[in-house]
This record gives C-alpha cells, sequence and structure tokens, in this order.
C-alpha cells in the first residue's frame, strides 16, 4: 500500500463526501475495525523491527491525519445543518417574555437619595430632625413670634396641634434650629422630611408631604453663593444647564428673602402647561439667615451669615416624573408605585 | 390685593411703563404681580402683598412709592388743601375718650357738617369698582378711597346718631365756647344751629373694651356677640362699631344725614387680628390693621378725606383735628455696615447708588460718613473672617491680598484699607416702614432695587471637607434596598388615621388625637404602620393576587409627651409564614445581624385582649435577649373587618433597635477546597416538637462538620400515625482542610441519628 497516494485518495474522497453517512462510510472504510489501516497495522507485525516502527509510524501518521479530516469535515456539515435548521425554525419574538417581580422604592425616595446625593458632593451633611415639634422650634425660634401675620397664617390655619400639647412640624426649617444648637459653624446641611399642613387637599396639596430644607453658614456665606450652589444643584437634578430668576420675597425666618424661578425645562421658556404657559416654574423659596434665627440657634449673628433654602420634595419628584396628582404620593396604590 | 394702573399712574407727572412692563418690573423687584388685565380704559394689576408690607403697602400710596423707587419718577403731592369752618370747632362738639392707650395708640376725628349725601362722583365710582368695591354713597366711598389710596382705614358716623352726655357744667362751657355748647334739636337731630332753649349736649366717643355679652348690629344687619378681648368704638351708651373692623347700624351714614364725624385711628394688630378671627369677621379694615399700620399715617388721611368730602359733598369742616396720640412713634435710626452689604449680597453696590436707592425708597440719611463707637457693630467684620483660620493665615484672592496676623491687623483689598470710619451710614426710618429694624432689612431693599437677579453666582470658598455620613440615613437606605431586592414594594402612608381603625384595631390610651383633624379619617396620629398597610393591602388586592410592601416611618405613642418612634414594616399578601421568616432570616443576615432567634410570642395583658396578631402565628424576633420586631399573621378577626380574604403575614420592626445591632463589617469566608457530602435523615416526631428542637440535636452530634443543615420536608397527614409530623433533613458534611471520607461521614451521620433517637417518642427513618 502506497501510503502517500492513500493520503492523497483519502483526501479527496473526504472533499467529495455529501453527506454525513458519506463520512461515516470513509471512516469505516479505513479506520473501522475491518477498514485499511486496520489491515495494514495487522501486515507489520511480520516485518522488522525497524520496518516496523517506519511504517508504524507513517501508518499513525495517516490515521491522525484521517481523524482529523472527517472530523473537520464533520463539523463542517454540522455547522451547514445548523444554519439551515436556523433558517428553517419558525420562532415568534412578539410572545410575551416571562416576568420577574422586582421590588420598587418609593419615587420620593428615589429623588430624595438623589437631592441628598448632590448635595453630600457638596459637602453639605443629611440630617434629619423630629416630626412632632414645640412652637418655639416651629414658630419662635424661626423670627415667627406669636400675633404675627405669617404665625397667624401657618399657625391658625395651617398647623396641627396634638391635644396633649405640641404641633406636627409645618417645615423641616425647624431642624435648623435643633443642628446650629448642637453643632459649630461653618455648617452645610440638607434637611429632608415629612412635614404636616391642615389644608384641604387637591392634586396639588396634601396635609402629609415632604420637604428638602438646605442651610449653609459661614463668615462670609452670601446671597450670591446661593446662586451658584443653586444653580449646581439644579444642573446637576435636570442634567441640563438651567436658567434661574431670583425675585424679592418674604418670609420671617430669612432677610433678604428670595422666591426662586427656573425657566421651564419642558418648553425652555416658551410656555407650555406645566409652566401653566408662563416660561417659568416657581421652584423654592430661600434668603439669608435672618440674625434672630442665628441667635435663637445658638449663634453670634455678628460673626456668622448664611443662606437657607426650601423646596417641596413632592413638586420636584412630580416635575421629574411627570406626575400630574400629588395625591398619588400617599396613596398605597402599587399601579402607581411599581412603575419606579 | 389689585391695583388700579391709572391711579398709580395719578401720583406722578412722569409716564410710568407700560402696565405688562410695570407688572415686570415689581415682579422683580418689589412683589409678584400675578396678574395684568385691562379694564375699560384702565389696567388692573394684581399684586401679592406679602404680609411685611401690609403696613404700607394695601395702598395704592406704597406702590407708588416703589414705582419711584423702581423707575426713577418723582412722587407728586397730593392735593388736600382744606379749609376749615371758622365759626365750629370740632373739640367743642365731640370728646374723645381711649380707656386703653394700648388698645388704641392715635385717635383722629373730625366733623363735617351740612353734608349732602349722594351718589359719588363717576371717577371716584369706577376706582372703588376697579379695586373690587361697591360704590355706596360720596361719604363712604371717600373713606374707602381714601383706604385704598394711603392704607389708613377710616369711618364715618352719622353725628346725630351718637349719643352724647349733657356737660356737667354748662356754665363754664358757655364760658369757653359758646359754639360748642348747643341744644339738640329733638325735631332734626342733625341740626347743629337748632339753638333752642334747654339741654346743650356734647357727644362723645369711647374706645373701650366690649362688656361680656354686649351686642352690636353692624352695617349688614348681622349681629355679633363681643367680649372683654374686643375693641369698640362707643357713645355714652352702645357701641357704635367694632373697632378697626366694622361699623355699627347705630350711627349709620343714611340720606338725611347731615354732620358726620369721621374717625382715623389706629389700632392695636393683634386685638384687631383676634378680634377678626373669634367673630370670623374679615374686613379690609381689620385686614389692614393687621398689618401694623402707622400712627403717623391717620392725619394725613383724614385731612386729605375731609378736603374729599369737602369738594365732592360739599361739606364744612369744623376747625381743628382732634388728635389722642398719647405716645408719638417716631422714626428710627438704623446704622448700615456697607461692607456687610457686600458681603451678604456677595455684590458690590457702589455707595453712591446704595444712597439713592434708599431716598428713593423714603429713608432718610442722617450722615453718610457715619463713625461708629459701638463695638457691637459689625465693625471689624473683615478681620474676623481671618483671623478664624489661624494667626499666620495669608489667604490670595486674584489680587486681591488678605492679611491677618493678630493684633496688628491690616486689610488691603485691593488699595482700600478697609476702616470702621467711613463703611458705615446712618439711616432714619420712616414710620410709615414699620418692617425695617435691623440692617439686614436694608439690604434686602437695596438688594431688591438694585435687583437679585443681577447678582452674579459666586461658589462659595469652604472647606474642602466630605460630609459627615448620616448613619439614621444611610441604615435606612440600606434596609430599603434589601427589602427591594426582596421584591417589597415601598409605599408612604399618612402618619394619620382615623375612627374606624381605632376600633377594629382596638387602639386606645397610646392613641394621640390632634385638636383640629381635616376630617375624622385623618384625626389621631398613627401608633402602628400596621393598619394602614393592611389598607393598602386590601386596596391592591382589586389588582394584584401577590402582594408585598413595606413602609419605613415614624409612629407616635401617647404618653407624657407624645413620643415618636421609627418603625420598619412590611406586609404580605399569598405569602405563607415560613416564606416571611425566610425573607427576613435573609434580610437580616443582609444587615449583618446573625445571631437572630425567634421566640413564642407572649402577647401582653393589653395587647391580649385585641390582638393584632394570630395568637398562634406569632414570633418575636429576637438577638440576645433584645427584642426586635415581631413576625406573624394579622389575626383572621382583623381581616375580616377589613374585607381581606386570605391570609396576610406582617413584619414590623423597632427600626432604631434593628439599626443598633446592624453591621456593615463583612468578612470574606475562604470557599473549602474540599468536596462537601450530603446525607439526607428523617425523622418522625410528635406533632408539638419544633423543628428547632430536632435542628439542635443534628447539630450538637454532627459538630464544626456540619456545614448545614436544610429541612426539606415537612409532613403531617394521611402518611404518617396520627399526632405525628414528619421532618426531613439535607445534612451537608465539609471540613476545611481535608476530603471528608465516607466512614467519618457515616460514623457522624450515626452519631446523629443515635442523638435524635435518644428522646424514645423520636423515630429516625430507614
Amino acid at each position: 500500500m502506497n501510503l502517500k497516494s492513500t493520503k492523497n485518495q483519502t483526501k479527496k474522497e473526504i472533499e467529495k463526501a455529501k453527506s454525513l453517512s458519506d463520512l461515516d462510510n470513509i471512516f469505516k472504510k479505513y479506520l473501522g475495525k475491518k477498514g485499511l489501516l486496520r489491515t495494514e497495522f495487522l501486515k507489520i507485525k511480520k516485518l522488522s523491527k525497524k520496518e516496523k516502527i517506519r511504517i508504524g509510524k507513517e501508518l499513525n501518521t495517516l490515521r491522525v491525519f484521517l481523524q482529523k479530516e472527517i472530523a473537520k469535515k464533520a463539523k463542517e456539515f454540522r455547522r451547514k445543518e445548523l444554519s439551515k435548521q436556523e433558517k428553517e425554525e419558525e420562532f415568534d419574538i412578539t410572545l410575551p417574555g416571562k416576568k420577574i417581580e422586582f421590588g420598587h422604592l418609593h419615587p420620593l425616595t428615589l429623588v430624595q437619595r438623589e437631592i441628598a446625593g448632590i448635595f453630600q458632593s457638596m459637602g453639605f451633611e443629611v440630617v434629619e430632625g423630629p416630626e412632632i415639634e414645640t412652637e418655639w422650634y416651629n414658630f419662635d425660634a424661626l423670627n415667627i413670634p406669636e400675633d404675627h401675620p405669617a404665625r397667624v397664617a401657618l399657625s391658625l390655619g395651617k398647623t396641627f396641634y396634638l391635644k396633649g400639647g405640641g404641633l406636627m412640624r409645618t417645615h423641616t426649617s425647624c431642624a435648623q434650629i435643633h443642628y446650629m444648637e448642637k453643632n459649630n459653624p461653618p455648617l452645610r446641611i440638607i434637611v429632608p422630611g415629612k412635614v404636616f399642613r391642615a389644608e384641604a387637599t387637591d392634586a396639588s396639596h396634601e396635609t402629609n408631604f415632604y420637604q428638602i430644607e438646605g442651610l449653609m453658614v459661614g463668615r462670609d456665606v452670601s446671597a450670591a453663593n446661593f446662586k451658584a450652589v443653586i444653580q449646581k444643584f439644579l444642573e446637576e437634578f435636570f442634567k441640563t444647564s438651567i436658567k434661574i430668576k431670583l425675585r424679592p420675597s418674604y418670609f420671617p425666618f430669612t432677610e433678604p428673602s428670595f422666591e426662586l424661578d427656573m425657566k421651564c425645562t419642558v418648553c425652555a421658556g416658551k410656555g407650555c402647561s406645566a409652566c401653566k404657559y408662563s416660561g417659568w416654574i416657581e421652584l423654592l423659596g430661600a434668603g439669608m439667615v435672618h440674625p434672630n434665627v442665628l441667635k435663637n440657634g445658638g449663634l453670634n449673628p455678628k460673626n456668622w451669615q448664611g443662606f437657607a433654602f426650601g423646596m417641596s420634595l413632592d413638586r420636584l419628584t412630580m416635575m421629574k416624573y411627570k406626575i400630574n396628582d400629588i395625591r398619588l404620593f400617599h396613596s398605597g396604590d402599587l399601579r402607581f408605585l411599581k412603575q419606579f | 390685593m389689585v391695583f388700579s394702573y391709572n391711579w398709580l399712574q395719578s401720583f406722578f407727572k412722569k409716564k410710568l411703563p407700560n402696565p405688562k412692563k410695570l407688572a415686570e418690573i415689581l415682579t422683580m423687584h418689589f412683589m409678584e404681580v400675578e396678574e395684568v388685565e385691562k379694564e375699560g380704559k384702565d389696567w388692573v394689576l394684581d399684586i401679592d402683598i406679602l404680609p411685611s408690607r401690609g403696613g404700607d403697602c394695601f395702598s395704592h400710596l406704597g406702590v407708588a412709592r416703589e414705582c419711584q423707587a423702581l423707575t426713577n419718577s418723582k412722587l407728586k403731592i397730593q392735593d388736600s388743601k382744606l379749609v376749615e369752618a371758622q365759626e365750629l370747632k370740632t373739640k367743642d362738639l365731640i370728646k374723645i375718650e381711649i380707656k386703653n392707650k394700648e388698645d388704641c395708640p392715635r385717635y383722629t376725628a373730625r366733623v363735617i357738617t351740612d353734608i349732602r349725601v349722594g351718589p359719588s362722583p363717576k371717577w371716584l365710582q369706577q376706582r372703588l369698582k376697579i379695586c373690587g368695591l361697591q360704590p355706596i354713597n360720596n361719604v363712604v366711598d371717600i373713606a374707602n378711597y381714601m383706604m385704598l389710596e394711603t392704607g389708613q382705614p377710616l369711618h364715618a358716623f352719622d353725628f346725630g346718631k351718637i349719643e352724647g352726655e349733657i356737660p356737667n357744667f354748662p356754665g363754664r362751657q358757655k364760658a369757653d365756647s359758646p359754639e360748642g355748647c348747643f341744644p339738640i334739636s329733638k325735631k332734626n337731630p342733625n341740626s347743629l344751629l337748632g339753638r333752642q332753649a334747654g339741654k346743650f349736649q356734647i357727644k362723645k366717643i369711647i374706645i373701650r373694651r366690649a362688656k361680656k355679652e354686649e351686642k352690636i348690629t353692624t352695617l349688614d344687619e348681622k349681629k355679633y356677640t363681643l367680649d372683654e378681648k374686643i375693641i369698640v368704638i362707643a357713645d355714652t351708651k352702645d357701641p357704635v362699631a367694632i373697632a378697626g373692623t366694622k361699623g355699627g347700624k347705630k350711627a349709620e351714614i343714611d340720606r338725611n344725614t347731615k354732620i358726620i364725624l369721621l374717625e382715623s385711628a389706629n389700632f392695636n394688630s393683634h386685638l384687631i387680628s383676634r378680634a377678626s378671627r373669634q367673630l370670623n369677621l374679615k374686613t379690609d379694615a381689620s385686614w389692614r390693621f393687621e398689618h401694623n399700620l402707622d400712627p403717623n399715617l391717620t392725619e394725613m388721611a383724614i385731612n386729605r378725606a375731609a378736603y374729599l368730602i369737602q369738594k365732592i359733598a360739599n361739606g364744612k369742616v369744623a376747625r381743628g383735628l382732634v388728635d389722642i396720640y398719647p405716645k408719638k412713634t417716631l422714626a428710627k435710626r438704623v446704622s448700615l455696615d456697607l461692607n456687610y452689604i457686600k458681603s451678604l449680597l456677595g455684590v458690590e453696590v457702589s455707595k453712591k447708588q446704595i444712597l439713592t436707592i434708599l431716598k428713593s425708597l423714603g429713608f432718610k440719611i442722617l450722615d453718610s460718613n457715619f463713625k461708629v463707637q459701638n463695638s457691637n457693630f459689625r465693625a471689624e467684620r473683615g478681620n474676623k473672617v481671618l483671623r478664624a483660620a489661624g494667626s499666620n493665615f495669608r489667604a490670595e484672592r486674584g489680587n486681591k491680598v488678605l492679611r491677618a496676623a493678630g493684633s496688628n491687623f491690616r486689610a488691603e483689598r485691593g488699595n482700600k484699607v478697609l476702616r470702621a470710619a467711613g463703611s458705615y451710614i446712618l439711616v432714619e426710618i420712616p414710620t410709615f416702614r414699620q418692617d425695617i429694624l435691623l440692617q439686614e432689612d436694608l439690604i434686602e431693599e437695596i438688594g431688591r432695587t438694585y435687583g437679585f437677579q443681577k447678582i452674579k453666582p459666586i461658589l462659595p470658598l469652604a472647606f474642602l471637607i466630605p460630609s459627615k455620613r448620616n448613619e439614621d440615613i444611610f441604615w435606612q437606605d440600606f434596609t430599603k434596598d434589601i427589602l427591594k431586592e426582596a421584591g417589597f414594594s415601598e409605599v408612604y402612608n399618612y402618619s394619620f388615621l382615623g375612627e374606624k381603625e381605632k376600633r377594629i384595631f382596638g387602639f386606645k390610651k397610646e392613641l394621640e388625637e390632634l385638636k383640629n383633624p381635616v376630617s375624622i379619617e385623618l384625626e389621631y396620629l398613627r401608633p402602628s404602620l400596621i393598619p394602614i398597610l393592611l389598607r393598602n393591602v386590601a386596596e391592591n388586592l382589586k389588582y394584584f393576587k401577590e402582594i408585598k410592601i413595606f413602609e419605613l416611618g415614624k409612629v407616635f405613642l401617647k404618653s407624657k409627651i407624645t413620643k415618636e418612634k421609627r418603625m420598619l414594616t412590611g406586609v404580605m399578601a399569598a405569602c405563607s409564614f415560613y416564606e416571611a421568616k425566610g425573607i427576613i432570616d435573609s434580610f437580616l443576615n443582609k444587615l449583618g445581624i446573625s445571631n437572630i432567634w425567634y421566640d413564642e410570642y407572649e402577647p401582653s395583658y393589653e395587647e391580649g385582649k385585641w390582638p393584632i396578631w394570630h395568637p398562634k402565628k406569632c414570633a418575636e424576633i429576637k438577638v440576645g435577649l433584645n427584642e426586635l420586631g415581631f413576625l406573624g399573621e394579622i389575626s383572621p378577626r382583623i381581616l375580616l373587618e377589613l374585607k381581606i380574604l386570605q391570609k396576610v403575614i406582617a413584619f414590623d420592626f423597632d427600626f432604631e433597635k434593628l439599626q443598633k445591632e446592624c453591621s456593615e463589617e463583612h468578612e470574606y469566608q475562604p470557599i473549602s477546597r474540599y468536596p462537601a457530602a450530603v446525607r439526607d435523615v428523617a425523622v418522625l416526631v410528635p406533632g408539638f416538637t419544633k423543628v428547632e428542637e430536632v435542628l439542635n440535636r443534628i447539630n450538637s452530634a454532627g459538630g464544626k462538620l456540619i456545614r448545614d443543615v436544610d429541612l426539606f420536608d415537612f409532613y403531617e397527614g394521611k402518611e404518617v400515625p396520627q399526632g405525628k409530623r414528619n421532618l426531613a433533613f439535607h445534612i451537608i458534611f465539609q471540613a476545611e482542610d481535608r476530603t471528608l471520607t465516607t466512614r467519618e461521614i457515616d460514623e457522624i451521620q450515626q452519631k446523629i441519628i443515635k442523638n435524635l433517637e435518644e428522646d424514645p417518642e423520636w423515630k429516625v427513618r430507614r
């Protein structure tokens, strides 16, 4: 047997094979129990030792060659077969997927975290305060003395009083005082929290809602600083460039006081339903901390000054997710909550 | 409050910016103009005057003053050239008595005779209408007009209807002022000149507190019962007006009125405010008095009103103003630190500009180069800034070199050396600006007039230190995230609950109550998060089969002072107790709490009477002896009330206690390189035997070569004898340092079986 010609012949045969069964036949012919190579191996037993080694080696090489070639060809057939199958198989990708049940955090939690994250990155500490307050912390300490028109408006109309004494805080500003009492300036804090107002509820008013208060106190913290900090915050939060407008306002606990409007991010100031066709959105109240408030917090207003601001967490959340009714937040409705 | 554009314009010679433009200027520098609307030939501006400026800006004059400052126009002086009748002296006609000067700091009055009551001229009617007031008659309209113009409420009484007193010493009066002591004709009470022989009467007005149960009928025919907290204007017999609030029917101006008493007074704002709330009677007048009017305003307003009455209603004004003003309100002075303006606003406004702004707003500059001696002023502000940072501090900001070296301090900013002298101005505050008390108030005036909008944002210079982590918030976030991973959705509920929950859950003395709830469903502070979470379940079951929700929030427990406590509570529908227990195990594990155990729930006596929990299917979750919370099935009796037709499992953690056990410490446990082997054991035990007991026996026999034991089957029923339960466990054996041999494992397994069967009632099934 001429090994070289056998090799060439097998190569041709493998190339010509049209199916796996053709290959199977080739395998049987050469490598099977009664195959050609097997017979050749039997033959070499009779040869001299030297020859035995030489031919044995060659036969082995041929065997390895054959196995490899057949395997290669077989893989080729299988590949073709599979790609044929792939092409022919019918499959409907529009059938619905199998759902898995995730948990969901409340949208107010998500937005609170986001806001806190931005302020923390600017060195503001996140602080909490009690929900039941005294008149001192909720009003007097914040420069809203008894019989003051602001006190009258907030206290009589809108404050929930407890039969056993105390009240439900109407703003998170009380936490400013608690914090100033316990910490030395410079101060940088934000205070998220639940607040309460005795109001008739509608799509934009709730009796239980959330605020975020901010306070920065230092030797020379200014209104210009407030503008820069709040602008940075808004840009981070809304992830776009923001135009703000600062106009005068009145809060007993700040002097000067500002109202901050933001150019509507929905219509870029052209006017839309989100901004009630004014192009601007009233976003938050702010101002320079009133000296009396600093004093009531135990700081000397001759040495310290700063800004404070307060905004409605509910409102920012409603803006972010385009939620049109504040009452959804406390509805406990999973059809709402599972969207976040 | 609404303002007439034409009226505002009437204060100026120069043309004001057009209404829209003016509105924009006012919004950006004064207060928000909420609406601008054309009405006939006039425009109406609805300005949201905030309470701080109620004292001067509930008036066209006040807003005109703002326009003066903001549009660089000059206010005209309003006409009030009064011609007084020489033959009549006011003080002879009327006697005013203020019982308590704190109640009424000032009372001014005039008497006007020969009035022709009739409709007002058209222009006046129009102005009133545009501002939302209905014209009544010329006298009343002029009083209202003056209120809209100056902010000072005035009231006109029919002089003839006021009761007076007969002077005790007619002789003296005759000598003093013969014109004043006149008889009142019974036929014609309005006539001053009916000098019939007999009784002389002088009218008397008393400003006093009402008597208890004293009654008054007001102009609108409503009856009010008053008390000692309410100030009234009275004659010798009855109240003729609720002071600063509403006039009485008794001395109403009518068509026949010929003589009027015109009142322009100042009342204690707190008392007016209280009375108006108490009587639930809010009027244009009371609203203004509540906002602290300037007592110096009364005179100007009454004179101008008298002038107009004279002009329009043909009146004769008696000579002299009756003015009871025991303690004059004087102008305050405030010293203003120019450096502080810059420091607080963060912008440099030139001194010239500052002075212009203040003057245009009506402030008087007493000294523009004021030397401050009092060390209480903020003269050394700059120094303090720098000293705070240490004695060798040197900061460079652009070109500004700031130096601080102990007591030899010298500050240089550019070329300017800052010293106390020269950087102060002394300002006199006009009394109509009672809201200005401090230099910060003046800085606001400067800032807003200059334009807050013009202040350029500057990032603060602050220490670059990371914010301190708030541990409470960190663990709140951490636990919320774990529950979310476990498939829970977070809800926020009201902190209030109502009578229904009180009844169903049997809350009693732990319940704190609101004094002023908005509804009976929101009347109490929640002592537990469970009730409303169950309501959430009931509502969501309409749309969902499986429910897993939680809330992390405060509950309130009444004791001497009501305490608030943060709780973490979850409820699950379509979930078994054991599934929930598994969730809690993993949850606590993730929080770094490992040594937890579940104790039998023993309701306290109070709880036992009206339990939330199923008495058998509830466990106390404990770490050591510390009780963190409860896990259990909600009592079916409660579910029945809430119309929930399936089992609900709940967990209820005292979050503060839970947080104390939480730990972030976490150490990697090397994965054993040696294979684990699993053997099963099934044991038949009496029905009352707890799995825990079986586990304990397996573990104590197996020692540390047991890596884990899993209960994989639990059976009670037909296949096992009555009263027995079959428990089957996978026991996983693994050593850290070698591959366990079959012999070794068999030996331990035998030991375990022996240990289990030590109890004669337990039988290991082979």
